[in-house]
């Protein structure tokens, strides 16, 4: 597959990711729903599964989340820029690792059994551990500065809120892996046009939308 | 029969579910229920601290907010040279960040116990508030 290809694949699925971030995620926020749970539980899995099956590239998951940490940088609702920034860009590089072991035909997720755990594994993992980097590297980026004493006393608090992205994840992981035998390609003449066209609506969309808030 | 490696991400999804509950049932347990702020040690209800300070209003990413400016409490409280400490701002759930005087004096505490800041990042901003130590 051709760099460019991949590339292009990046920033379609970092795009999905982001705009899905700023936009629904925000919604939920309003509205009460658990937004960061549903967010890496539902959204965050379901783009990073679903490309490294189709893409099958080492190093693609960690793109995605730096080009959807950029676009949430964008955010034209209320929240926390910064944090849920470097949050799914540590997502993205988390992902990376966790996966690093199994193979692009997910060959050791045969069983539904094994399905379900690697999925309760994978969204508490990279939830909890966006969640703990994002409580270090703001105060540190954002100027007060990190104190060790504070995140110790925090981690109770984090380490239970991964319980629902968790489920979360143990319930989509094998949906998504129940659907891997669809048929998602597109014809080489429709690739480009399509995966640009996309993310350039997602990006119009979110940029937009904070220019025209901001304005 | 499952691989080690399926094995082994069973175990692990097992364990991290086991955090995640023994974790939940320890926030829950030594939440802190209190009507008052402690704040350098005394307690205060938000009706006698709200009596005694300024009020002030704030422009944050939020819109505008309303409560008593921080900075105008720890003179009013008595703090001695207040650009001397860091605060540690404590919640009741046990989330707590510290910050400097140069941010403490920008914020506010609302009638609903929540410290906002209008120039940092929502990370310091504290929701049921119980404590603010002097350090």
């Amino acid at each position: 597959m051709s760099k460019i290809k991949i590339f292009a694949g990046i920033l379609l699925f970092g795009s999905l990711w982001g705009f899905s971030e700023c936009i629904i995620g925000s919604r939920l926020s309003d509205i009460g729903v658990p937004a960061g749970a549903i967010m890496t539980g539902f959204f965050a899995l379901t783009f990073l599964v679903i490309s490294r099956m189709s893409y099958k590239q080492p190093g693609m998951q960690l793109g995605m989340g730096i080009i959807a940490g950029i676009l949430r940088l964008f955010n034209p609702f209320v929240g926390c820029h910064i944090c849920s920034a470097l949050a799914i860009m540590a997502e993205g590089a988390i992902f990376e690792i966790l996966w690093y072991k199994i193979s692009f035909d997910l060959g050791e997720l045969r069983s539904i059994t094994t399905q379900v755990s690697m999925g309760i594994l994978t969204s508490y993992i990279v939830y909890v551990g966006g969640f703990t980097l994002t409580q270090i590297l703001t105060p540190i980026i954002s100027g007060p500065g990190f104190y060790f004493e504070n995140l110790i006393a925090i981690m109770p608090n984090i380490f239970s809120s991964g319980l629902l992205p968790a489920l979360i994840g143990g319930s989509v992981l094998p949906a998504i892996i129940l659907v891997k035998n669809v048929d998602f390609t597109i014809k080489d003449r429709l690739y480009y046009p399509t995966t640009i066209g996309v993310s350039l609506l997602c990006w119009f969309i979110v940029v937009g939308s904070w220019f025209w808030i901001n304005t | 029969m499952p691989s080690g490696k399926e094995k082994i991400i069973s175990i692990l999804a097992i364990s991290v579910l086991l955090l995640g509950v023994s974790s939940a049932l320890y926030v829950n347990a030594t939440q802190i229920d209190k009507d008052t702020i402690t704040i350098n040690g005394f307690e205060y209800t938000i009706n006698q601290l709200f009596s005694i300070t300024t009020k002030r209003n704030i422009e944050t990413d939020e819109g505008e907010k309303t409560g008593i400016a921080l900075d105008d409490l720890m003179i009013k409280i008595g703090v001695n040279c207040p650009s001397c400490h860091k605060y540690i701002i404590k919640a009741q759930d046990k989330y707590q960040q510290t910050v400097s005087w140069d941010i403490l004096k920008t914020g506010i505490l609302t009638d609903y116990s929540r410290v906002i800041f209008p120039d940092t990042a929502h990370t310091f901003w504290i929701r049921d508030v119980f404590e603010i130590e002097v350090k």
